[in-house]
Order: C-alpha cells, then sequence, then structure tokens
C-alpha cells in the first residue's frame, strides 16, 4: 500500500462511472482473464464478486477525492499513501472508535460461535479484551515468515493462526507470489522495488558470470512476457531461483541487476519519467547513482503476497459464525495467481464484509466469551515471563525463517517440504512452549511480540508446507521440481486446512465453477505461460 | 570488520529516575543503516532493547522509527552508519520505553 496503487476494473464498467476508453470490454472478459492467470483455482463465486463492485467500489474512492490517472484499459493508478489518506478520512467521519498497536493473538468463541477478540496493548502491556456481535478479520499475509520480504513488519499470519486455532479453515496455503527484483543489497537501499519498475524500460539481469540469463535460456516470447506483461512476477521469480539453485548467484543470494549496457542519454531520457529519479515518497537517486557508475545491485524475489488465506464464501464469510475475512489474509479469489489488483481485492471484499458484518450484528446480542478460554489464552501469552530457560524468541524466529527461505520458497520438492514439517513441529513442540523473556517489564516488549509472531509463523508455515507437499503439481506460483508440470486432470482442486481432535488435517474439494468450464491435461511451466497469454490476446 | 560503538538512550518510566545511557560493540558494515545497528544489539547483545520496529515499513515511508541519531532526527531504516553513534528517542515525545515514544 506505500507504493504505487492501481485499481482494476472492465472497461465496460469503468465506462459506465465516466473513465473512458475501453467501452468493447466486459464482466465476462475480465472474469476470464482472472480465472488464466489463475490457473484456474479460482473460486469463481469469489470472482464474480470482484469484477462485479469493481467499479461501484472505484467510484466511491474517486468520490471521496482519490487523486487517480486513468490508464483507459482496465487500470485506475493511484498512489497507496493518497488510498489511505481517503480511507482514514471516511472512517474518521464515521467516529469509529480505533485501537492502534494493539495486538489481536486470538479470537474469543462460544462453541464455533465468535464472540470477540483477545490480544496485546503492546504500548502498556497489558492484555486487551474486545467482545464483539462479529468481527472481520482484515490482516494480509504471512511475508514477515520469510526473512526477505517487500512487505511491510508485523504480516505474520497472527490472525490466519487464531482463526484456525477457533476452528476455521484455511485454503490454497501453499499460494505465495515473490515480488521479483526486489533490491538485496547494499543495505540501506534493502527492500526497494525499483529495479522490478526499471527492467521495464532498461538493463540486464545477471548471473555472477555477468551472463544475462533471461535473453540467453528463455523462448523470446517468454522474455518478451516477462518485460512487458503482468506474469512479470512470476517469471522472474522463477528465472531467477533457477539460477541461485544451481550455484551461479551472487553473494548475498540473488541476482545482479545493471544497467551498464544502456546509453547515457536513454537514461536521462528515461528519467524524464521520474523527475531527480524520486517517485512518490521514495527517492531512487541514490540508486541510480550507483548504477551510473557501473555497479550492479543484487536484488532476489521476495515474499509479496499470499493467494490463500481464510476460508471465505462470496458473503465474506467464513466456516465459524460471527467472522469474516477481506482482502489478502482470505483465500480463493486469486487462485494460483494474482494478476489483477489486490487493491481493488481489499476494496471489494472489505464492502461485502462490512456489509454481511452489519446485518449480522442487527441481529445479534453480544455475548460473552468462555472465561476458561480467556483464562487460557492468558496463561499461554504470559508463560514465557514465568519460565527461565535459554531459549530467546529471537533465535526461534531466525530458525523459522531460514525453514521458510530454504523450503517455501519459489521453488519447493517434496524431501524439503516433508523436512520443514518436521523442522517446524519440533520448534512448536521442543522450542516454543520454552522460551523465556528476558526483560521483566511488558511495556513494548520486543521478546514478547517475537514471541507471539514465532507461534503463529509456525503454525501458518506448517498449513502451507502440508499444503505444498500434498499438491503434487505445479501450478501458478507454486512450483515442485519433483513434479514440475501442472495437471489439470486432477489438481483442479482447492486443498483446505482444519484442526481436528489437536491435529492439523488437510481435505480437498473441487474448483468451485459458476460458468466457466475447466481445462484439461498437463502444461509445463513455459509452455503453460505461452498459452495463457495467446488465451489472454485472443 | 569494523567495530563501532553505539552509545543507546535507555529508560524505562516504571522503575527508573532518570534516563542513563548504554554502549555496544557492533561490528560494522558499508551502507550499514541505524535499524541494522539496532536489530545486531537486540539479536546479539541485549534482548532487553526497545526500539520500534513491529510495524515499521523498512522502506522510508511509514516515519515510525524515527529517532535520533548523532543529535539529528532520522529514519532508523534508511540513516547509514559511519562511526560511533549515539541514539536517542525523538526529542519532545513522550517515552514509553528507550529509543520508543507515544504518538508516532
Amino acid at each position: 500500500m506505500i507504493a504505487g496503487a492501481d485499481i482494476t476494473l472492465d472497461g465496460s464498467g469503468a465506462a459506465k462511472i465516466g473513465l473512458a476508453g475501453n467501452e468493447g470490454d466486459s464482466e465476462e472478459s475480465f472474469f476470464h482473464d482472472i480465472l488464466v492467470q489463475g490457473y484456474y483455482l479460482n473460486n469463481q463465486k469469489l470472482v464474480e464478486a470482484y469484477v462485479r463492485n469493481a467499479a461501484a467500489r472505484t467510484k466511491e474512492l474517486i468520490d471521496w477525492g482519490m487523486r487517480y490517472n486513468w490508464d483507459g484499459k482496465r487500470a485506475v493508478l493511484s498512489q497507496g499513501t493518497d488510498i489511505n489518506r481517503v480511507l482514514v478520512d471516511q472512517v474518521k467521519k464515521r467516529n469509529v472508535t480505533l485501537l492502534e498497536d494493539v495486538y489481536v493473538t486470538d479470537l474469543m468463541t462460544q462453541g464455533m460461535t465468535v464472540v470477540g477478540a483477545f490480544g496485546v496493548d503492546i504500548m502498556r502491556g497489558v492484555f486487551k479484551e474486545i467482545r464483539a456481535k462479529a468481527v472481520i478479520i482484515a490482516t494480509g499475509g504471512w511475508q514477515r515468515a520469510y526473512s526477505f520480504t517487500s512487505a511491510p513488519g508485523g504480516l505474520s499470519g497472527g490472525l490466519h493462526a487464531a482463526a484456525y486455532r477457533a476452528g476455521a479453515d484455511l485454503v490454497n496455503m501453499e499460494m505465495v507470489t515473490f515480488c521479483p527484483n526486489v533490491i538485496l543489497w547494499p543495505p540501506a537501499l534493502r527492500g526497494d522495488m525499483f529495479p522490478y519498475i526499471l527492467i521495464e524500460m532498461f538493463g540486464d539481469l545477471l548471473d555472477k558470470h555477468g551472463r544475462p540469463f533471461l535473453r540467453d535460456e528463455y523462448h523470446p516470447l517468454i522474455y518478451k512476457i516477462a518485460t512487458t506483461t503482468e506474469w512479470n512476477k512470476l517469471i522472474f521469480s522463477m528465472a531467477a531461483t533457477r539460477i541461485v539453485l544451481r550455484g551461479d548467484g551472487s553473494p548475498s543470494g540473488g541476482i545482479y541487476y545493471s544497467i551498464k549496457t544502456v546509453p547515457t542519454n536513454i537514461i536521462d531520457e528515461a528519467e524524464k519519467s521520474y523527475p531527480g529519479w524520486r517517485w512518490i515518497r521514495t527517492d531512487f537517486s541514490e540508486l541510480m547513482e550507483w548504477l551510473e557508475e557501473g555497479n550492479a545491485v543484487e536484488v532476489a524475489p521476495a515474499a509479496h503476497y499470499m493467494e490463500g488465506g481464510i476460508l471465505v464464501d462470496e458473503h465474506a464469510a467464513t466456516t465459524l459464525k460471527g467472522l469474516y475475512a477481506a482482502g489478502e489474509c482470505s483465500g480463493g479469489l486469486f487462485g494460483a495467481n494474482r494478476v489483477a489488483s489486490a487493491i481493488t481485492q481489499i476494496l471489494v471484499q472489505g464492502a461485502i464484509a462490512g456489509k454481511s458484518a452489519a446485518a449480522l450484528a442487527k441481529k445479534t446480542t453480544l455475548r460473552s466469551s468462555d472465561k476458561e478460554h480467556t483464562r487460557r489464552i492468558q496463561s499461554r501469552l504470559s508463560r514465557p515471563f514465568a519460565q527461565k530457560t535459554t531459549v530467546r524468541s529471537v533465535d526461534v524466529k531466525k530458525k523459522i525463517r531460514k525453514i521458510a527461505d530454504e523450503h517455501l520458497w519459489v521453488i519447493r520438492n517434496g524431501k524439503g517440504l516433508q523436512q520443514a514439517i518436521t523442522e517446524l513441529q519440533s520448534l512448536a513442540e521442543n522450542e516454543l512452549p520454552r522460551v523465556s523473556i528476558q526483560a521483566e517489564t511488558r511495556v513494548y516488549n520486543k521478546e514478547w511480540i517475537d514471541t507471539i509472531e514465532a507461534e503463529s509463523m509456525v503454525l501458518v508455515l506448517e498449513a502451507s508446507a502440508r499444503s505444498a507437499l500434498m499438491r503434487t503439481e505445479s501450478r501458478g506460483v507454486h512450483n515442485r521440481s519433483d513434479y514440475p508440470k501442472a495437471d489439470n486432470d486432477k489438481w483442479l482442486k482447492e486443498i483446505f486446512v482444519r484442526e481436528a481432535n489437536g491435529t492439523m488435517t488437510l481435505k480437498t474439494r473441487p474448483v468451485t465453477i459458476t460458468k466457466t468450464r475447466l481445462p484439461k491435461g498437463k502444461l509445463g511451466f513455459e509452455e503453460g505461460i505461452i498459452r495463457a497469454v495467446k488465451e489472454l490476446e485472443d | 570488520m569494523r567495530t563501532i560503538k553505539v552509545k543507546v538512550f535507555r529508560f524505562d518510566p516504571s522503575k527508573d529516575q532518570s534516563p542513563h545511557y548504554q554502549t555496544y560493540e557492533v561490528p560494522s558494515y558499508p551502507r550499514m543503516t541505524v535499524m541494522d545497528v539496532l536489530d545486531y544489539i537486540y539479536e546479539n547483545l541485549d534482548v532487553t532493547l526497545a526500539y520500534h520496529s513491529h510495524t515499521s515499513c523498512h522502506r522510508r515511508a511509514c516515519a515510525r522509527c524515527n529517532l535520533t541519531v548523532n543529535s539529528r532526527a532520522g529514519l532508523s531504516c534508511h540513516t547509514e552508519v559511519n562511526g560511533d553513534i549515539t541514539i536517542q528517542p525523538l526529542p519532545r515525545f513522550k517515552v514509553i520505553r528507550d529509543l520508543v515514544v507515544a504518538g508516532l
């Protein structure tokens, strides 16, 4: 939400809200494209809701004062900071009470009904209990379970874990999108995504021998698709990871981005689009200076977006009464690969969840929580203060991230996933319960925050690893070296995860279809992309 | 690898009469940031240190990691370290603990 932010909608819907230029487009065509991009794993009911509501939600933001440009096709181009400003203004106008820096760790339940949320006010170091007639989770993904990510702090799957512990289902947890070409080195620029944007204009991705591997080793069509379409995330991430896995990567574990072969006047011309090499709130002048001196930056894919999450239906309802989920933390809309906008997802699903929750709240009375359940939560959260061991949450967190980096990265394999499950279970059984916190105060206690985050990371990664192990194929962003093809005959199924008698249980169900039939046969990575792009052009 | 001296403001309003400073020796590397220094101290030398990081964007946008480095305000995720430093909370804000202040 920080950098550039696009809202996607179909051209006919756009024309109806005054954005002209692509009247020949239709909701049906937008719907179809999202399915092709999602490798047909999408829940079609959720996709229908997305395309049907996109234009109305966009108009709402425009009416509220969002600054934007319309690309004349399918994208309203704005900035994350501006969308935030507009939404926060609306929240303030409605006198909504906001609790900042309250880390929700658990949901309060009565049987299978959610009656509130429980957590820690980290600035005061006290527990916080919030009773509610309905709860909406809108907390993004679990990117911080990886050591390299384009996402801000805090995204550790905390509410996925809370929903799971309360009895909700998680779905498509093996699906993780990586944003390629994010800076790994130098440290002051670490996390910047500008090379991801620059590569569309010029420059080369190089291996440690200085070879432009994408040009050298791939079909020219794949190179063209990677540099000119939104399939860039998937293609660049795969290509870079293959280089690193074969030992041809950079010292920090990535590849190189260089503009050394680009003539100076071409660079000067490009600067006109980004005056002074500044863009939104970000200053890329330092990076450009470094590159123009002839250096390369080290770049790598960074954990970026989770297609999987809490299972919801088209009303944003989870499998628990009183619990709704919206945006990235929910799963199913984008299937195995997201190309359309996640901001549109926030807007559409957020509004649906709000309406559903309000309707329920109107006919429900506030219920008290199960005191015994609340006591168990408090006791779990307090435990690390009561025991003295040498187990530090910061070390456990590092071990967790190492598992995610090694085994749940862009390319996975059965042996590694099995190892990840074993290692995560060992952490859950032997280390997490023994974590001890050194500082006595609970006020902004970083070790406490790390303990809470480590607990959810282990749970969410185990769900991700088990789902990835079960899916014996490669589909969209889930790629397995031991099963390199998409298997449409066997795997057009969603995998969902739930707790049953204290164990993590996996089940499958066929993809939810409303009108589009599913493809058949097996396809490899490159042929799959080429065929998909041709299908999108038709 | 060069080692730098890092002098850090410490204050727990619930039990300390007044703030004090603690000095850590941290191995530095080219283009290391203040956030990298604080992470190093927390991960390797002193887990009791409080500094804002739980919701920081690490990309110079959210400004929640704002603090004072050698008497100048700056974002810890982006301020580079070129030698010994003194790190203090942002002035004129109420200190919650160590480098964490209320209202950012």
